[in-house]
């Protein structure tokens, strides 16, 4: 995100401060970063990556193969989730029954030099998916911002990069494999059993587990993405115009602050190279520096004039190089996130309200917001269905409270009518959140109601959501 | 450098097993699907694989302490290692992998 000379001053500015005024460094209500404790000869519990969900599964399964898996689900006892790379924050995987992972049904099961098109093992991890393509000359048209999730995983919560001309992953899914809960393997597309295929390709992991996923992508292609400080209204005022001129662009605005990290990323010319340094642990400077100044009276102004002081007059970084390094970034530093899609157009009200928002209500926050863009699509319980969105997101560090900041920032949302990230932190039940889906809401619940009849698929969570 | 990483990872490995620990075929694919993503990588504050200096004070912990932090996570490290499918059995092989402690006796 920045550079290491920005970081560096970012470094100094908040060591000198915090050596003389460490009252001003207290933690804002910590809770543990671990939600249960590990202890040996116990049942091994299941946490996943931010510390938000866990639980003790009285069984836990990792079949090796589709064959294995199906007879799993088959005979499975209790509560059945299915659980990849575990980086969704909601309680999409918790149970106490029977949880199965899918690590081992992992690679390239087959591809089409011709459609461009391959299909994958849902277990497959982002970061092995971009070289597993690459060596077969094909890409991901688009790819999120972090490579960690499972390929199964970020399908059934139509995880999202950025550019309006581009769709979810799940939208570049043209075929897939669905394990029903009664140990049934469907094969399903556009044109083979087409309804579960609408449901299947953002399922929440309700309808059974998808073991294979086949992707339309493109010929391997080079990027170069160029990140630079800037004014969060500048970039509001010509938004359009950059979200049309570049192949991905998006922006983070520094809360407190009237500054922002903008990331454009463009087809990589020949001569492009990489300057300055992706540095993952520029976050935490950022967060030195807030919390630094935050006791002092009239903070949020120390704290933006300090940063447009470090930041004012930086210089880019720019990353080149195969798409699947250029898309995804370092996450090192645990957090919390919230994130809802909102229809387009009203994606700057939306930002600016929360901006004013945390000003007016002084609320203790530092970690940036991220704002992308994504075109609408056709699936069922896509967050996406229907309307191309903007993607707003809020974020608190991992051993920090976010409720109360989220509960400040949700409402905003609603009155957008946002729609939450299946696998990010939302309050939503099935009152609301059958509303925001008014074409195809029951349609996925007959679906599911047909594959899955005794609800073996339903954690709390899902029951909330679905109204069960 | 990554390549070097990697190779220094690699060796580490290739190293004689008996005295770290002996994975089977399917621990092996989870220690590739998972851990390798950071532990072959420089600059991301993880301990790199087969680089000893990264491992010496970590190790003096203890394999129980290493396990506790993997299962629970620290810092950057997400709780069980992004592995899911791990049972108590393979965390402590893919451990004594990573950190190139000895197997108990």
């Amino acid at each position: 995100m920045m550079d290491t000379s920005r970081r560096h001053f970012l470094g100094m500015a908040a060591a000198g401060t915090a050596a003389a005024l460490l009252p001003g460094c207290a933690p804002h209500g910590t809770e543990p970063q671990t939600p249960v404790a590990y202890e040996a000869g116990k049942p091994l519990p299941w946490i996943n990556w931010a510390g938000t969900q866990h639980c003790i599964p009285k069984t836990r399964l990792g079949p090796a193969s589709e064959a294995e898996l199906a007879e799993a689900l088959r005979t499975a006892r209790g509560t059945v989730r299915a659980v990849g790379s575990s980086h969704s924050f909601s309680g999409l995987v918790p149970t106490d029954d029977t949880l199965i992972a899918t690590d081992l049904l992992s690679g390239l099961v087959s591809h089409d030099t011709a459609t461009l098109q391959a299909e994958l093992w849902a277990g497959t991890r982002l970061h092995d998916v971009g070289p597993l393509l690459a060596s077969i000359g094909q890409a991901l048209p688009n790819m999120p911002d972090m490579d960690y999730p499972a390929l199964g995983g970020a399908i059934a919560t139509s995880v999202h990069a950025t550019g309006p001309r581009y769709g979810s992953l799940s939208s570049h899914v043209t075929g897939l494999t669905l394990a029903t809960p009664g140990g049934e393997l469907i094969e399903c597309s556009a044109t083979r059993h087409p309804e579960i295929f609408s449901a299947a390709r953002t399922s929440l992991g309700a309808l059974g587990i998808v073991t294979r996923i086949r992707l339309q992508n493109e010929a391997s292609f080079q990027l170069t993405e160029v990140n630079r400080i800037e004014r969060t209204e500048d970039v509001l005022a010509e938004l359009d115009e950059r979200m049309t001129r570049h192949r991905h662009f998006e922006f983070l605005p520094l809360t407190n602050s009237d500054l922002c990290v903008t990331v454009a990323t463009d087809p990589a010319k020949a001569d492009d190279k990489d300057a300055g340094q992706d540095d993952p642990q520029a976050i935490n400077d950022l967060r030195k520096l807030f919390d630094a100044v935050s006791w002092m009276p009239g903070a949020r102004a120390v704290y933006d004039r300090l940063l447009k002081i470090a930041l004012g007059d930086a210089a880019s970084t720019v990353r080149t190089g195969p798409s699947h390094q250029v898309f995804p970034h370092v996450r090192v530093v645990r957090f919390r996130e919230m994130e809802y899609m909102v229809p387009a157009e009203a994606g700057p009200a939306c930002l600016r309200e929360i901006l004013q928002t945390i000003r007016e209500r002084n609320i203790p926050v530092c970690f940036p917001l991220e704002y992308r863009q994504v075109a609408g699509d056709d699936i069922w319980l896509s967050m996406f269905q229907g309307r191309p969105s903007a993607c707003i997101a809020v974020h608190q560090f991992g051993d920090v409270d976010y409720k109360r900041y989220f509960a400040e920032i949700e409402p905003i949302f609603w009155k957008h009518a946002g729609r939450p990230h299946w696998g990010k932190l939302h309050t939503l039940d099935a009152a609301r959140l059958s509303a925001l889906y008014p074409k195809h809401w029951q349609d996925f619940q007959e679906i599911r109601r047909t594959l899955d009849p005794q609800g073996r698929m339903l954690n709390a969570h899902l029951k909330t959501m679905f109204g069960v | 450098m990554k390549i070097a990483c990697i190779l220094a990872g690699v060796l580490w490995l290739a190293a004689p097993l008996a005295s770290h620990a002996e994975p089977t075929e399917r621990q092996l694919k989870l220690l590739q699907n998972n851990c390798l993503q950071c532990h072959v990588r420089e600059h991301l504050g993880a301990p790199v694989m087969g680089r000893l200096e990264d491992w010496s004070t970590r190790n003096r912990k203890g394999e129980e302490a290493l396990l506790r932090n993997v299962v629970q996570g620290l810092r950057g490290m997400p709780p069980l290692g992004y592995c899911a499918a791990c049972d108590e059995a393979d965390l402590r092989v893919l451990v004594r992998l990573v950190a190139g402690l000895p197997e108990r006796k």
